[in-house]
């Protein structure tokens, strides 16, 4: 795959790479894409697409408050915070 | 000599009591983080599960908006990263929205104009957050809130199009009880598309506008664009496609720091959520929640009670008021009294009091009550004035509030008649100046009568029994 | 049972816990299959079908109160707010979670080498991987450490695991058992599923576990044929190929022997089988790359210090959070669903999905049972004398299968040779997991089970 693409798809998921990892993967990801390609091989002209499995029936939920018992728990997970703020940093 | 093309896209936080794929509580205001749990929190290993009456108030709205319901609305992820998005993607719909290719017929004051609407779906909101200096705090209480997204074809020409369209959608929308329509607070949001073009020749440059938070800046922010797009066209100049916020403070829009490279939201079935198929059961309850809209009841009321223009837009304004308007007048009130009460004397004192009519103790019972005792002759007008004040003041009916004030106007002949000739004794001049023929001093007898029973003698009935007695003795 | 009887004391004392921890503890020094191992002190005896049965649960499955790491410096020390129903369901029936298993980080690998935070080797040789990406809990079980313990089955994270450690796995049909609170990799191909030490905890565990839950809008009410043929017809496939001596011995044997055992064997074509791989890597890894970008450092989770702005320490938190299968893996999914690329391979993944499953649907309707290999080849070794990453993936051309049309299947010993176990699996239709399990008890039959060197119920009597 071209470094370029590569760094496009990167930039998407958030991923930064470093030259090497870049060289490495882009290897990688290249024989995975080539490997995926043999998928040009079988018919699929009428074929609609799965795109879940089994699932068949609607399902919602009726509304209703749960309260949330983990509040509390959850802003102390983050690993930084102001009151009840989740904080990051923004240095302009 | 151009033509502009403008669209919107609005979004409508729907009024349900919990967000849209989980338990936690969908308000606005209170403590921060306070409304999380770990699926709003996009904690890892939890799961969506879809809120029955968020899908009921999608199908509604676009029931409303005279779209075609799908019959498979598939929700779909839309990947991007952004600190205020929990699970960096949104769970939204693209390939198969609830409801596609509606219209609305927009009332421009005079002529009309079809706005098709291209699509309906139901997604959901984002957190907030808010810079602080070097850091920016975050609250998640508003992820998962519910959130419809309306989007128009590009057929609107001019900024008060816009805020007319705005004002129906948040007029229709209240009707439908689905969203308190606040723009002020976000529970109404609205971005455009704009594009400026000679005629004939199409779309231009579509700039996208963000940040118009009332329907006012919707038409300004409007016409600047429309405008500004107008002047680079004279002067040869390119429109670049880009996004630009309204800034309020100076009137004008700016263009917003552009990205290096474009987006790609890669979008692909949500595979935690099956496709909804909405049965008839479902869609009995969509039509149970389907209310005569503004635009046809504003024909009715003008059709049933003859009420004028503008009476008629203060009356459906509300779907509360028009509901309270129709119960009044069922309850005998004449349809023009009661309307006209309702946009004076009634609204005068919601202001002053600073509470809504919902909330007030006027009840259509009491209003229909207090017209009815005025059109009998029972009261009259400036005494039902005072009747509401107490009304408000009391919260009592007002029978009740004529009879312990005996308030109730003096209509008995008999007693007119002493109350007469009480004051013609003690006014003997003016007595006899009528008697001989003068006619001025009527005016200042009957105020006299007026006068002693505290507003209460009918003033025709006195004045017709004063001239006859005069006219007898003479 | 009797065996859930001797399981089912274990912990019920200090000095039975004591006893409990020793034999864990010898074990664990040689095959680390925990990350995280404290055993409850029951503080009244537990009630219900499987009460004060220990079982272990791989790290990528909540359980408050113990760690939720799924394997990743990503999520080292985050503690779990809530529990996964699976498991919430067998503490309802009174069983006891004793600890965490390792696993390949996120799920991702066929060895769970690829875990961050530990080296899993497998009980019957240290030399050798314990399979992935439920290592660990295939380790715990085949060790004696516990009669089962739940895992999670995205391509064959439990089936390949419980046949390189010689013992059943169970993947259950989809939907068939909550997802709420198994840490995502590929929503649409992946549920929970059991490693145990016989059929009937198997069974019994997933009687538990199924079921359709209020909190997971992909589970499904699970209603099974109730028909279970007495003279189950076996699909034995047709000319497969790549396969190692012990494996292909394994499988001839494995065909022999059910004919012997009553079952009406017949050679069958899989179809689509030059395509399974591909579109399950393609659909596994799009679904991946949207299921770990919540994975940013914000809201917990690793953080790097001393970042200026959000875009620093969200790049930052995954740079360093993530192992290099997950990012190739993130990589690949993002590459598959980019505009452009898209129908080119996400889309026409789907679409193959759908030729698979039509194909299992024919071949459904001429056996009841399908019979595969596992994995090509016994456990492989740790490193480089084992298989490169891309030869894993190739090799679980006979996994993910059942992933794809969203069938159970159920992998089961047959055997060692050379000091490695050796499994196979079976797949049936959908709900049709009982067939399974028969079918899976008149192999036991002729097949006892074996254990690795150090195995012990000695320390339970």
């Amino acid at each position: 795959m071209e470094l370029k693409e590569l760094y496009v798809t990167a930039s998407l998921a958030q991923l930064d790479l470093s030259d090497e990892e870049a060289e490495t993967l882009s290897a990688l990801v290249g024989q995975m894409v080539e490997y995926f390609s043999t998928m040009r091989e079988i018919d699929v002209e009428n074929l609609e697409p799965t795109t879940h499995a089994l699932l068949k029936t609607n399902r919602v939920r009726e509304d209703a408050v749960v309260e949330s018992a983990a509040a509390d728990t959850l802003v102390g997970n983050a690993p930084e915070s102001e009151g009840r703020f989740i904080v990051i940093p923004n240095v302009l | 000599m151009y033509q502009a093309f403008v669209g919107l896209e609005i979004h409508v936080q729907l009024l349900t009591k919990s967000k849209v794929f989980c338990g936690c509580r969908a308000a606005f205001g209170d403590e921060p983080n306070t409304n999380v749990c770990p699926v709003c929190m996009g904690y890892p290993g939890v799961l969506p599960t879809l809120n029955r009456q968020a899908i009921v108030q999608a199908y509604l709205v676009a029931r409303a908006l005279d779209c075609e319901l799908s019959e498979s609305a598939v929700f779909e992820r839309k990947n991007y990263f952004y600190p205020d998005l929990p699970k960096n993607y949104q769970i939204s719909q693209l390939g198969s929205p609830v409801g596609r290719n509606g219209r609305v017929d927009l009332d421009l004051g005079g002529s009309r104009r079809r706005v098709p609407i291209r699509e309906v779906h139901l997604e959901e909101d984002a957190g907030k957050m808010i810079h602080a200096g070097d850091v920016s705090l975050l609250d998640y209480n508003r992820a998962g809130t519910p959130l419809l997204e309306i989007v128009t074809e590009p057929v609107l020409e001019r900024g008060e199009e816009a805020e007319l369209f705005l004002q129906y959608f948040r007029r229709m929308v209240r009707y439908l009880g689905v969203c308190d329509g606040n723009m002020e607070e976000g529970s109404l949001r609205c971005d455009a598309n704009v594009s400026v073009n000679r005629p004939g020749k199409g779309l231009g440059s579509k700039v996208e506008i963000k940040n118009m938070n009332s329907s006012r800046f919707v038409k300004k922010a409007l016409a600047f664009e429309i405008a500004r797009q107008s002047g680079l066209l004279d002067r040869g100049a390119p429109v670049a496609q880009e996004t630009r916020l309204w800034n309020e403070n100076r009137d004008l829009t700016e263009a917003m720091r552009s990205k290096e490279e474009a987006d790609d939201y890669r979008y692909f079935p949500e595979p935690d959520l099956p496709p909804f198929k909405p049965d008839a059961a479902f869609l009995l309850d969509v039509e149970k929640g389907l209310v005569e809209l503004p635009s046809a009841r504003r024909e009715r009321l003008v059709a049933e009670y003859g009420l004028g223009p503008d009476q008629v837009d203060f009356i459906i304004d509300e779907k509360s008021r028009a509901d309270f308007f129709e119960r009044t007048v069922a309850l005998g009130a004449d349809p023009l009294a009661a309307a006209s009460w309702l946009g004076s004397d009634v609204k005068r004192l919601l202001n002053r009091e600073g509470v809504e009519l919902a909330e007030s103790p006027l009840t259509p019972e009491r209003l229909a009550g207090l017209l009815v005792l005025l059109a009998s002759g029972r009261i009259h007008g400036k005494i039902a004035k005072q009747v509401l004040e107490v009304l408000f003041a009391e919260g009592k009916d007002p029978e009740t509030i004529i009879r312990e004030r005996a308030w109730e106007q003096l209509i008995d002949a008999g007693a007119i008649a002493k109350l007469v000739d009480e004051a013609i004794d003690a006014n003997e001049k003016a007595a006899a100046q009528i008697r001989a023929g003068d006619e001025k001093p009527v005016g200042f007898l009957v105020g006299e009568i007026m006068k002693a029973t505290s507003g209460r003698a009918e003033p025709q009935l006195v004045r017709s029994v004063l001239k006859e007695r005069l006219a007898k003795s003479r | 049972m009797n065996h859930s009887a001797r399981w089912s004391n274990v912990l019920l004392s200090p000095d039975r816990t004591e006893s409990y921890l020793d034999y864990a503890r010898g074990w664990e020094k040689r095959i680390g299959s925990f990350l995280e191992l404290s055993p409850p002190v029951p503080a009244s005896p537990p009630r219900g079908d499987l009460a004060g049965i220990p079982f272990a649960v791989k790290d990528n499955i909540a359980v408050e109160g113990f760690n939720l790491t799924c394997g990743s410096k990503m999520l080292a020390g985050l503690k779990s707010p809530y529990t996964a129903t699976a498991v919430r369901r067998l503490q309802e029936a009174g069983a006891l979670v004793v600890g965490k298993t390792n696993l390949d980080e996120f799920g991702m690998g066929s060895s769970t080498d690829t875990s961050a935070l530990a080296r899993t080797s497998n009980p019957w040789d240290t030399s050798l991987v314990a399979g992935g990406s439920s290592g660990g809990s295939a380790a715990a079980v085949a060790a004696g450490i516990v009669p089962f313990a739940l895992g999670s089955d995205t391509g064959g994270s439990i089936r390949q695991p419980a046949a390189f450690c010689g013992i059943y796995g169970l993947k259950p049909t989809y939907g068939a058992v909550s997802r709420y609170g198994l840490v995502a990799y590929a929503s649409s191909l992946e549920g929970i599923g059991v490693v145990a030490e016989s059929v009937g905890f198997a069974r019994r565990v997933f009687e538990v576990i199924r079921g359709i839950d209020p909190l997971d809008h992909s589970s499904v009410e699970y209603l099974p044929s109730g028909q279970t043929p007495p003279r189950p017809r076996l699909g034995v496939v047709r000319g497969l190929a790549g396969l190692s001596g012990e494996i292909e011995r394994a499988y001839r044997r494995a065909a022999d022997l059910a004919r012997g055992l009553g079952m009406e064997v017949s050679e069958v074509d899989l179809k689509t089988f030059d395509y399974v791989v591909p579109a399950y890597y393609t659909i596994a890894t799009a679904e991946a790359s949207a299921n770990l970008a919540r994975f940013n450092g914000i809201r917990y989770g690793l953080r790097p210090e001393g970042t200026e702005n959000p875009e620093q320490l969200v790049k930052g938190a995954r740079n360093r959070g993530f192992g290099d299968e997950v990012k190739l893996r993130i990589l690949l999914g993002t590459y598959v669903l980019r505009s452009g690329f898209q129908d080119r391979y996400y889309v026409r993944a789907q679409k193959i999905r759908t030729a698979i499953r039509n194909d299992l649907q024919a071949l459904f309707g001429a056996v009841d049972l399908l019979l595969l290999p596992v994995f090509p080849t016994a456990a492989f070794k740790h490193g480089e004398a084992g298989l490169t990453p891309f030869q894993q993936k190739l090799a679980d051309r006979f996994t993910v299968t059942a992933n794809l049309a969203g069938i159970p299947a159920l992998s089961f010993p047959m055997g060692s040779e050379a000091g490695a176990p050796l499994g196979l699996q079976l797949l049936a239709p959908a709900f049709e997991e009982e067939r399974l399990f028969r079918a899976a008890e008149s192999f036991a039959e002729a097949v006892p089970l074996e254990h690795p060197p150090g195995y012990s119920e000695e320390w339970r009597s």
